[in-house]
């Protein structure tokens, strides 16, 4: 025997560990608040109850922005992607991750640039009066359909990264066969790659819907009426949290099916990857107008995304200057949140991580927490949050504390999935005979954790809390409900500019928020941009 | 001899299947053991059993403690067996040096540092300390693989299919360099192995398994000699099986009159292995056959031979290619007696 060997072993059973319990209990974290949501809807009969033909006409407008949004958002982000990654033409290499940067913007910025540019005061109009002597603009902003092309403009990006890497995970195998069975390229396209990258596609416009459904800011913004606008509503001015969670009821109910046809979409994935002679596609050189078409085309999609907006908000707010004070104190609030709520959700999620690697029903659980509006979310925690606000009185410090605990809560809550996604992927590089080597190697299950998997999947858990520190840092309908009183984040602070007509002061903390988040998205989209199948 | 680890009718099961049947095994210090069967025989569970790796539904693992037991089970890390895996699951952000380490942490930095030197010079990769598992080729990994295994003194190391995913050239020497690092650990060894040429030339002992249970144990020659049934004779190589009538203690068949000392009277399989047969061109007594079909394979011919006046008893035989007769020709075969067994039909 060895001088190494451990004293007797102890008799111990074998039972589910505590990871394994910790796995749980953070997924159990993700489903508190829609549980609340459901108990909030059967038990809360509201006094001021909304009319019913209300919540019938937010349906329809959701419907209506979802489907045309669904639309664009495949043709342009799939359209992106297959130029991408077949083709060769000027600025192509830029084009791949900067496709993705709008990612960095929240759509209500896109709103805000939008709708002051193109309003009938706006430049543009003005210029088209004073060129043409009527002012014959086809579209207005303020409207279904413009808020239809702004929500597109902000989420067409999860279609172009589920597709791109669904197109470049095919094997130029399958490609060249189609060629070689007598089909031309466009025939290629259609009949091989287009069906074999659907399940991605699917999953990229699930991905971007769920956005859409949640997103309050933008809508509310140019006045069109969701459910999720209806969520807040009728909490703000009806007063009635029973009838906020029957209207979150349905949102859930949208949020389920699309998480569905996200997971399987999902599955089909795997039928780009499972080729055994995987070879990169070489991308075949455009040449003349077809190069320049090209780029042309990426080049809009990230103008009208982010440049555009962007930039005519900054000239607005350099219009004007800043409330120094205030600005400054929203962003103190903001990193402070999102640092923190990185930090909770990727400790959550990495618990889960390794905790339950196996365990498909706790993912499940965790991802129905994505699947849910923030505004849902809010409303889910609205309950134990009147207990506090009730029960300590207001302004206490202590009370401060709880109330911004529940707002981590809420977004751990709600990007927990976001964060284990990366860290899944990190971790698929620790196989089960690494693990059970530091075991027999003398290691106890936490000291192997320590010891093989968080070093190896270290840089997994970063992309994973940059990930969360980007997607709070634009949050708003979460923040607004949960917040403490006269507690002001960046994107709260930029709502409410905005909502007073303030727009060139709305542009300074919402350019902070673009600028903050552009960073992490650059890192990001470049990391995804290099990686390939198989790594 | 000492033992180092008993297992005594462990058991593991799947759903309704049992993976391991009433598996008893005894494993010698300083001996080194090889587990031969088909994949999927539960020879894998088995390890794993041992290790720690997955608690067992029956039976003991002891080594002198007991480690493995009815609701017992020391976990992997308390348990001083070494472990080399399939793939070798060397950690891929820790260098050669570190990964040979990993497992001294009771030890001071120095000292842990010469343990680990020891470990990689003893299979000479010493000069590899500071790169990463990535740089190195299968072999190399295989044996910091090995060394790190080792690196703890185990009083027992289990090595999973350790050769499998070489490429054939690069076998034979990673094999010796693998036997002769654990003869001079001294340690106790169990390989498991889907090869019977590797499993022969490695064992002290030889276990046999398929479906979850043992089907023969003892010294290679003897396992290989005298297998207790086809399936055991099979699992070593290509063997010849002739339906026979034993009367007397003697055989009566198509194989002419053998000796069957000690067998009682009814029907037996003879089981012949090829090179057994041996084939006389010039026809001179004994069994006489006809050459059907005879396959190059380098050094030595396959040759199938139809006995005459049995229809449809045919034997598998090799011999040097140079001598091979001919197809179609008429040879007489000679059976060598101690290379024949019997078993029940």
């Amino acid at each position: 025997m060895t001088d190494l060997a451990a004293p007797l072993p102890t008799a111990r059973p074998a039972g589910p560990s505590a990871l394994k319990i910790g796995a749980w209990l953070a997924a159990g974290l993700a489903i508190l608040p829609l549980l609340a949501i459901v108990w909030l809807a059967l038990t809360r009969p509201s006094a001021t109850a909304m009319p019913l033909s209300l919540i019938l006409r937010y349906g329809l407008t959701t419907a209506a922005l979802g489907s045309l949004t669904a639309v664009a958002v495949t043709v342009l982000g799939t359209s992106a992607a297959w130029l991408v990654v077949m083709y060769r033409f000027p600025g192509r290499s830029l084009f791949s991750w900067a496709l993705a940067l709008p990612l960095a913007a929240p759509a209500f910025a896109l709103a805000y640039g939008y709708a002051d540019l193109l309003d009938v005061a706006g430049p543009i109009r003005t210029a088209l009066r004073a060129s043409f002597g009527s002012d014959f603009w086809p579209m207005e902003i303020r409207s279904l359909p413009g808020a239809a092309f702004v929500l597109s403009m902000a989420f067409y990006p999860y279609v172009y990264l589920t597709a791109r890497s669904a197109f470049i995970s095919q094997s130029v195998c399958a490609l060249e066969a189609s060629r070689t069975l007598g089909s031309t390229p466009w025939e290629t396209f259609t009949r091989v790659a287009l069906p074999l990258a659907r399940p991605a596609i699917i999953a990229g416009t699930a991905l971007a819907l769920m956005e859409v459904f949640a997103d309050y800011g933008a809508v509310s913004f140019l006045g069109v009426q969701t459910l999720t606008t209806g969520v807040v509503r009728a909490w703000s001015v009806y007063g009635a949290p029973g009838s906020a969670a029957r209207l979150s009821l349905l949102l859930l109910a949208v949020a389920a099916v699309l998480l569905w046809l996200e997971r399987s979409g999902r599955q089909g994935q795997s039928f780009g990857a499972n080729s055994a002679r995987w070879r990169p596609l070489e991308p075949e050189p455009l040449q003349g107008w077809a190069a320049w078409g090209a780029s042309l085309f990426c080049l809009s999609l990230i103008s009208f995304g982010l440049l555009i907006p962007a930039g005519w908000l900054a000239y607005r707010g350099l219009s004007a200057a800043p409330e120094a004070d205030r600005l400054i104190q929203a962003a103190i609030t903001s990193f402070g949140l999102a640092g923190t709520g990185a930090l909770v959700t990727v400790a959550l999620a990495a618990v889960i991580a390794f905790g339950a690697p196996q365990n498909h029903r706790i993912k499940r659980l965790a991802s129905l927490g994505y699947a849910t509006p923030g505004a849902v979310m809010a409303v889910g925690l609205l309950a134990p949050a009147s207990l506090i606000w009730h029960g300590a009185g207001s302004g206490g410090s202590q009370t401060v504390a709880l109330a911004l605990g529940l707002l981590v809560l809420a977004y751990a809550a709600r990007l927990m999935a976001s964060a284990l996604g990366p860290i899944e992927a990190g971790l698929a590089r620790v196989t089960p005979s690494m693990d059970r080597a530091a075991r027999t190697l003398g290691e106890t299950e936490t000291g192997a954790l320590r010891r093989v998997h968080v070093p190896i999947a270290k840089g997994a858990l970063w992309t994973a809390a940059l990930l969360v520190f980007v997607d709070v840092l634009k949050e708003l309908p979460a923040t607004l409900i949960l917040r403490p009183f006269n507690f002001d984040t960046l994107a709260v602070l930029a709502d409410r500019y905005a909502s007073d007509e303030r727009l060139a002061q709305a542009a300074w903390p919402t350019l902070l928020i673009v600028l903050t988040a552009s960073l992490p998205i650059i890192i990001l989209s470049r990391k995804i941009m290099q990686s390939r199948p198989g790594e | 001899m000492t033992t180092a680890l008993t297992l005594d009718h462990v058991r593991k099961l799947y759903g309704a299947k049992a993976a391991v049947d009433g598996v008893s095994l005894t494993l010698e210090a300083g001996k080194i053991t090889c587990l031969l069967g088909p994949s999927g025989c539960g020879k894998s569970t088995l390890l794993r059993l041992i290790a720690g790796l997955e608690p067992l539904d029956g039976g003991t693992v002891t080594t002198d403690h007991i480690l493995s037991g009815p609701r017992f089970h020391a976990p992997p890390e308390q348990r001083d067996i070494g472990f080399v895996f399939q793939d070798y699951a060397l950690f891929p952000h820790m260098s050669v040096e570190d990964n040979v380490a990993f497992g001294l942490k009771r030890l001071n930095p120095a000292e842990r540092q010469q343990r680990a030197l020891k470990q990689l010079q003893r299979v000479h990769l010493a000069d590899r300390a500071k790169a990463f598992p990535q740089a190195l080729s299968g072999g190399e990994q295989q044996r910091i693989a090995l060394a790190r295994a080792l690196a703890r003194e185990p009083a027992l190391v289990l090595l999973d299919e350790p050769f499998s995913g070489l490429d054939a050239h690069l076998k034979a020497g990673v094999r010796d360099a693998t036997l002769e690092a654990l003869r001079e650990a001294g340690t106790a060894a169990l390989i498991v192995t889907h090869d019977a040429e590797e499993a022969l030339m490695m064992a002290d002992h030889l276990a046999l398994m398929d479906q979850g249970k043992i089907l023969q144990t003892g010294s290679p020659e003897n396992c290989y000699q005298h297998p207790v049934s086809l399936a055991a004779a099979r699992l070593l190589g290509p063997v010849n099986a002739v339906d026979v009538t034993i009367k007397g203690e003697m055989v009566t068949s198509g194989l002419g009159r053998l000796n069957a000392a000690g067998l009682a009277d009814g029907q037996a399989v003879a089981l012949i292995r090829p090179e057994a047969i041996k084939v006389n061109v010039e026809q001179t007594g004994g069994l006489s056959a006809v050459v059907r079909s005879s396959r190059f394979a380098g050094a030595d011919r396959w040759i199938t031979l139809q006995v005459e006046g049995h229809e449809g008893l045919e034997l598998q035989a090799k011999m040097p290619s140079a001598l091979c007769p001919s197809v179609g020709r008429q040879v007489s075969i000679d059976l060598d007696p101690n290379a024949c067994t019997f078993v029940p039909a």
